[in-house]
């Protein structure tokens, strides 16, 4: 068990690592590069919503602040792209938290209302705003990489992608191990018990809240370099906002490879589908189902079906005495 | 002035409207404590249904609804009988908003699949004249809208307030448990709970077929707009959700006169974040939300 644990992610980033070579033509690297992406931000979700258990569906506002942000400052302001991704990102983190001091103020299905209604506003602002965004005609960013052909971009991006994953990965890890996971979990548990022992649960949920923007803000920001075109009604959609639910929840909200594996399959499923049923509207009607199917008979996802542990108290019960020996060696 | 006369004239026609809207929202809120995100998304598949018999038979939109109304109060029933009742009880405020955002995206894909994304609109002859009153002019087709939005709530009023179903679905809003132990059968009062929600659906998408363009990605914006009347007046408070509707409608108008739609528009969400700032509990009254 501890060398499968160890062993079979190691040897997953190693796949994951040689991918762009081991597939035949760059639109597989290209979908490579979008499932990343689409893993990178559910991870990121997950911050909140697995730790915290407020299910946002709005999280698409910030991937596309992160993507006007760093397409604004690109072309606007010639700054260097880095430069422009990082203060983008950082911008949008500073706008989240001042959302969510309004947005972790309410509970439940009112969250997910506010979460939705961001998403609407910065549609409308963005698309209001024609001086500066250009409006519904969308904003064209210059590529980072004017000497590569296509595909070499599709390659580029993809490690920037895994890169963005890993730390998003790394960040959750971290996160569930310190005193301020134990404090997001509690607040899951139960708000008001957690808030009576002294956890500061309204700075705790803004800090989750900031966090998990700042990873899709950074997505957003790649994903404007990437495609180099952007359509305020793409990147604003809930659309790309429950999809970061639904890979979340389809593969486990409580666990770190969760929105991974989530993402692993929703992402490819969709370009599928893409492929084999053209433009229609349909796979919306796809998505749909599958969302509902996984809420009614999987919300705690594969991963805590496979490893058989029923959803009970994430806190798990433990002894003074086995506490002890865990830390005397 | 005459301007904002207008705006405000309006903005209480469309208020009319909204509250109706938002009516079926404060019920399922009442009955189950769940936010039916699909609920725009329903009003726009009745909408799109009134086109189809309107077109196909040449009748006036309003004779869909002995059709719609029946067949929308049946699915509110089903969808809550077979979907919302099975969801787990604990964290069932989340699960069920994304539930009910599954379906919602459900439609809009079978929507878009059977009358593609253009837009569609049905345009009476009566609805292209408006009334001019004292220098402000209203268009027949909103005073139509309002007047069936009206009479609608009057008879959802009166249904809660005099019938026996009425009375059983009141006291399972009030009190689940108190409720059972009286003989009510719970469950299936909120299925018709559900399913008279719906029915409200039905009859606005009707109305709204008539007032205004549609295409299936457009109840987007009708979910921000009905959720932040429902915030304003107070979640699962149907008398706030009226009273906020049609302040917002008001707003909503005036600001379309003297500024732009997308202000107006926004009018809604900035309206929705104050009140969460300010009074996170609603406006008019809705003891019930701050849990919720």
């Amino acid at each position: 068990m501890r060398i499968a644990s160890r062993g079979i992610p190691l040897l997953l980033a190693a796949l994951a690592i040689a991918y762009p070579w081991l597939v035949p033509n760059y639109y597989l690297v290209y979908a490579g590069a979008l499932t990343v992406m689409y893993a990178a931000m559910a991870t990121s979700w997950n911050l909140l919503g697995g730790f915290t258990g407020y299910v946002s569906l709005g999280h698409s506002a910030f991937f596309g602040l992160g993507a006007y942000g760093t397409g604004l400052l690109v072309t606007r302001l010639d700054v260097p792209w880095v430069v422009a991704l990082v203060v983008s990102a950082v911008l949008v983190t500073a706008f989240a938290a001042g959302v969510g001091v309004a947005a972790v103020r309410v509970r439940g299905a009112s969250f997910v209302i506010v979460s939705i209604a961001l998403v609407s506003m910065m549609n409308l602002v963005v698309q209001g705003w024609r001086s500066l965004t250009g409006g519904s005609t969308g904003l064209q960013v210059p590529s980072p990489f004017p000497g590569l052909h296509r595909g070499q971009t599709h390659m580029v991006f993809f490690y920037l992608f895994l890169a963005l994953l890993a730390l998003a990965l790394l960040v959750w890890w971290y996160v569930s191990r310190s005193r301020f996971g134990a404090g997001l979990r509690a607040i899951r548990e139960d708000e008001d018990k957690a808030e009576s022992l002294g956890v500061p649960t309204g700075a705790y949920k803004v800090t989750a809240f900031s966090l998990s923007a700042l990873f899709v803000a950074l997505a957003g920001g790649l994903y404007a370099l990437w495609f180099g075109s952007l359509d305020p009604i793409f990147v604003f959609s809930i659309l790309i906002g429950s999809y970061m639910v639904l890979m979340s929840l389809l593969g486990g909200v409580r666990h770190l490879f969760g929105p991974l594996l989530g993402a692993l399959i929703v992402a490819p499923a969709g370009e599928y589908f893409l492929i084999a049923l053209g433009e229609t509207q349909i796979h919306l009607t796809a998505t749909g189902l599958v969302l509902v199917l996984v809420v009614l008979f999987m919300p705690d996802g594969i991963l805590a079906r496979l490893t058989r542990r029923r959803a009970g108290p994430s806190i798990h019960d433990q002894s003074a005495d086995q506490r002890l020996q865990e830390v005397t060696p | 002035m005459n301007l904002i006369l207008q705006g405000l004239a309006l903005g209480v026609l469309t208020g009319g409207l909204y509250a109706l809207l938002a009516s079926g929202l404060s019920l399922y809120f009442g009955v189950m404590r769940v936010v039916m995100v699909a609920h725009p998304a329903f009003l726009f598949l009745a909408a799109y249904l009134t086109y189809t018999v309107h077109t196909a038979f040449g009748v006036d939109p309003f004779l869909a609804l002995p059709v719609t109304v029946p067949v929308f109060f049946a699915l509110g029933v089903a969808v809550q009988r077979l979907l919302v009742a099975r969801l787990a009880p604990d964290n069932l405020a989340m699960m069920s908003v994304l539930l009910t955002f599954g379906i919602a995206l459900t439609i809009e894909g079978l929507l878009g699949t059977f009358y593609t994304g253009s837009y569609r609109s049905i345009s009476m002859e009566y609805a292209t004249r408006s009334l001019t009153v004292g220098g402000v002019s209203l268009p027949y087709d909103r005073i139509i809208a309002f007047a069936v939005a009206a009479l609608t709530l009057g008879v959802l009023f009166a249904v809660l307030v005099k019938s026996r179903f009425g009375r059983a679905l009141r006291a399972t809003i009030q009190h689940p448990e108190a409720a059972r132990l009286v003989g009510i059968p719970t469950g299936r009062v909120a299925g018709y709970g559900f399913g008279v929600g719906l029915a409200t659906a039905a009859v606005g998408g009707t109305v709204l077929a008539l007032i205004t363009p549609f295409f299936p990605a457009s109840h987007w914006v009708w979910i921000g707009k009905l959720m932040a009347i429902i915030v304003v007046g107070g979640l699962g408070s149907v008398v706030g959700a009226a009273l906020a509707a049609v302040l917002l409608g008001v707003v909503e108008g005036l600001v379309l006169v003297t500024v732009d739609a997308t202000w107006a528009t926004m009018m809604f969400y900035v309206f929705l974040f104050l009140t969460l700032l300010a009074r996170p509990q609603g406006f008019f009254g809705g003891r019930l939300a701050h849990r919720f």
